[in-house]
């Protein structure tokens, strides 16, 4: 078992190596930091259902909850950055448990619909009202920056969202292996059988929800002031399912699926790019990969693979490593 | 007509039954008893076709029903509809019959199931069963939870069925005064295993019926509870 | 007046279609206890399919009663894959809908482009309460309130329509007294196919649709679902008609481009209601 665990700190020191040094060698870090933005969301619906158990359709709306207090904060209440950026994944919160502690007593598929239709109608509202940003968004949002420094370039924001993915990561892993946490993981497996160990179902479900909630907001938080623009068309709902299919594919209730799941999808999203937009494929081409891709990963992992790639990975080499021990009497 | 030849039935590792044969006649009562955890529920769902055995086999000659354990109804569904899906495997929608049989029923035809006593439900899961005129009559726990009244009703019902339809009966029951009034044979199952069939007044009382139910306690009979104080009873009923 | 008598109809119009959306969640659900994600998508297909089978090909009533089977066809694939394996939880297969909803944008627009597709409808007009109604709205009433009939009919009366119900009212004893739970729920998906491929037939001439229209289609459809708690096809129609009037309505006389939203709005609003009914019931 402690092999195992080598193994895990090994990939885990790696890929962090990798992921400080990759803004350095990249020309644009667009697609980096729509990767990382991408893993802290997906951290938190991985969580929310791997363990809750509970599905989000809208996952966007948070993010925008998130991204407007940057801009709204920044632009309009001359909120110091700093402060912003802080207050947006509270705000998130918020929000998140205002919808979620009516919606989160009814059936798993409630939810998941009513966060598609909050995302729709933020987005609606965002259009509709001018304090919202109204039919051009919201532009001008400063550069972050903390006690008068401001930052320059992309750099910057690329190693802010990694700390701020560090400081997910970690405070999932302490929730996960709380007292608190085994508490919502055995909610996946029964709600009733939780209920009679004890654990406070209602809450429980609320608290999941609106940790979600504040990853997302941060996210958002971050993506507003690097972008540093908000718009409706930001947080189109194809976005948010790429999520779910990002915390399918990565894991569910794990810590690194989130991670995993980012990394693979928006990889793939890459290739299909380039594929589609080689000479003599028609313009439709892009789209029709996109959404045939997204769909049948979607199908085939839950079908075929249903814990997502972190889970069985883990397994298979846990499995590996019992035969191999075996055969060597270990 | 129901012959079940050393029937093994895993779930993942564990063993729920263990090598268990038992043997159903044409037009006989039969019980099977045993304390909880046996694998009584276990034979049940193999008999009716809902579980699949790991090993050994289970032979069937004509139709089998069951009468499940808590009754399982369709709660928002009518008496009525209730009665006519437990046809459905012949496509008997045709109630006479079993109105005849269980009169009772007629003044609950358009009741929701899930609104009835549980005795009233007991009876529904009966005549659901009898709907696809069955051969052998599998009755999972009779008397859960049911008033003694109501479960000597239920057992004259059983009673007349055999006598006029010929139907054979296999109760499967906790409650082994029950069994052995109801049933000529029975059989003993313990932790997956058979251990000790025969005629009802053969086993009625026996040791192994008790070391069943209550491991190696000794007999009250055995006691003599006037030299103890309530501790060292306390001490035997533990 | 009349202006409010047309948006009354419109509504109408519009909310049967959301209806018999709404009337597709409410079978697969009633049955698997699953929703379909990719209702919407099954409308959009039934529109898409009809206007290429009437562009000159098949007349009129063949050419539509076509795509509604295909769109049956294509139902009983997608349940195939939602529900053909045994213990999928059901937020999973509502997932998996969720996939094929994707495939299917993905197949649209292959072959039919991004562009929005209309086919001809009934032409011409009718005057009803003294103001101009389209015929092609009044069919649309008028299929719809057939179509709840047949489906009330079948699920009280049948012996299909109680097995189907059975089968989500008590599994364990639906496969007790033989009924083929698995196949009950590919007949339920089966026919919430033929009801979205209607509905995309019926909806279409006067909305054009295209590979977008079938996530606001989905959540209008499950909005007037959600009135009937899912269960009842009265209510949804009811919950569908509602809708559309109210989206008309504001429409009209608000801003025309927050339908969607504002049935959106009243989904979530009757969503909360139901919660503080509805602890009970949903305990797993």
């Amino acid at each position: 078992m402690s092999r195992l665990l080598n193994w895990k700190t090994l990939l885990v020191v790696a890929g962090s190596v990798a992921a400080c040094v990759a803004p350095l060698v990249m020309a644009d870090l667009t697609f980096f930091m729509r990767t990382v933005l991408a893993a802290i969301v997906v951290t938190g619906l991985s969580m929310l259902m791997g363990y809750a158990g509970q599905a989000s359709l809208g996952q966007g709306a948070f993010v925008a909850a998130g991204a407007l207090t940057v801009a709204i904060g920044t632009t309009r209440l001359e909120l110091p950055p700093l402060v912003a950026l802080l207050l947006a994944p509270l705000v998130a919160a918020a929000f998140a448990a205002l919808v979620g502690i009516p919606i989160l007593r009814l059936q798993g598929h409630y939810l998941a619909f009513g966060t598609l239709a909050l995302l729709l109608m933020v987005q609606a509202a965002m259009s509709a009202f001018d304090v919202l940003g109204g039919a051009f968004g919201i532009s001008g949002i400063p550069a972050f920056g903390v006690a008068g420094t401001a930052f320059s370039g992309q750099l910057p924001y690329a190693y802010l969202a990694l700390v701020c993915l560090g400081l997910v990561l970690t405070l999932t892993h302490r929730v996960v292996h709380s007292r608190f946490g085994r508490g919502v993981r055995a909610l996946a497996g029964s709600e009733t059988a939780a209920e009679s160990a004890g654990v406070p179902v209602g809450r429980s479900k609320v608290a999941v929800f609106a940790l979600s909630g504040a990853y997302a907001g941060l996210a958002g938080a971050l993506s507003a002031f690097f972008t540093p623009y908000v718009s409706p068309d930001s947080f189109p709902a194809v976005e948010s399912f790429t999520y779910v299919i990002m915390a399918v594919v990565g894991g569910l209730g794990t810590v690194w699926g989130g991670v995993i799941g980012a990394v693979v999808i928006s990889v793939l999203l890459q290739v299909l790019n380039s594929v589609s937009s080689q000479p003599g494929l028609p313009p439709t081409a892009g789209p029709i990969l996109q959404y045939a891709t997204y769909g049948a990963v979607l199908i085939a992992t839950l079908l075929f693979l249903p814990r997502g790639i972190l889970p069985s990975a883990s397994a298979a080499l846990g499995a590996g490593r019992r035969r191999l021990g075996a055969g060597a009497g270990g | 007509m129901l012959h079940v030849e050393d029937l093994v039935v895993r779930y993942g590792s564990a063993v729920a039954l263990d090598g268990v044969s038992l043997q159903v006649e044409a037009g006989e009562m039969v019980a099977l008893v045993g304390p909880n955890g046996a694998g009584k529920s276990t034979m049940v769902n193999t008999i009716a076709g809902l579980l699949k055995p790991s090993a050994g086999s289970v032979r069937l000659e004509g139709r089998v029903a069951l009468v499940p354990e808590g009754r399982q109804m369709f709660p928002d569904m009518t008496v009525e509809d209730n009665l006519k899906l437990g046809g459905w495997s012949i496509r008997n929608r045709d109630l006479a019959e079993v109105l005849d049989l269980l009169p009772d029923l007629g003044s609950l035809r358009r009741r929701k199931a899930g609104r009835l006593s549980g005795g009233q439900q007991q009876m529904v899961a009966v005549g659901r069963a009898l709907m696809a005129r069955p051969d052998l009559l599998v009755i999972d726990e009779l008397s859960l939870g049911l008033a003694p009244l109501v479960v000597d009703e239920l057992a004259d019902h059983l009673r007349l069925l055999n006598r006029e339809r010929g139907t054979a009966v296999l109760l499967v029951e906790q409650e082994v005064g029950l069994a052995f009034d109801v049933c000529t044979r029975a059989c003993v199952l313990d932790a997956g295993r058979v251990v000790a069939s025969g005629t009802s007044s053969e086993l009625a009382g026996t040791e192994v019926v008790r070391r069943a139910y209550f491991g190696d306690l000794p007999r009250p009979e055995d006691l003599n509870t006037e030299d103890m104080n309530t501790e060292d009873m306390e001490e035997v009923i533990r | 007046m009349n202006e409010l008598v047309g948006y009354l109809v419109s509504g109408v119009a519009l909310g049967s279609s959301f209806a018999l959306i709404g009337s597709g969640f409410v079978v697969v659900h009633r049955v698997t206890r699953v929703v379909n994600f990719a209702q919407g998508s099954l409308a959009v297909l039934g529109g898409m399919l009809s206007a290429s089978l009437l562009g000159g090909r098949l007349p009129h009533g063949v050419g539509e009663l076509v795509a509604v089977v295909v769109c049956g066809a294509v139902g009983l694939l997608m349940g195939i894959l939602a529900v053909g394996r045994r213990g999928t939880p059901p937020l999973i297969s509502l997932i998996v809908t969720l996939g094929i909803s994707l495939l299917a944008s993905a197949a649209i627009i292959w072959l039919w482009g991004q562009d929005p597709v209309s086919p001809p409808g009934l032409s011409g007009s009718m005057t009803i309460l003294g103001a101009s109604v389209e015929r092609q709205r009044l069919l649309v009433l008028v299929a719809t309130l057939l179509t709840f009939a047949a489906l009330a009919l079948v699920f009280s009366r049948s012996y299909l329509g109680k097995a189907l119900t059975a089968s989500a009212s008590n599994p364990f004893a639906a496969r007790m007294v033989g009924i083929d739970v698995r196949r009950m729920g590919l007949v339920a998906f089966a026919l919430a196919g033929v009801l979205g491929g209607l509905a995309g037939v019926l909806v279409a001439p006067t909305n054009a649709l295209s590979f977008s229209s079938d996530l606001p289609l989905a959540l209008s459809g499950f909005a007037a679902a959600v009135f009937g708690g899912l269960t009842s096809p009265l209510r949804t129609l009811v919950g569908g008609l509602c809708l559309g009037v109210a989206g008309q309505l504001t429409a009209g006389y608000l801003n025309g481009s927050y339908q969607t939203e504002v049935a959106l709005l009243l989904m979530l609003v009757i969503m909360i209601a139901r919660s503080k009914s509805f602890v009970a019931e949903e305990a797993k």
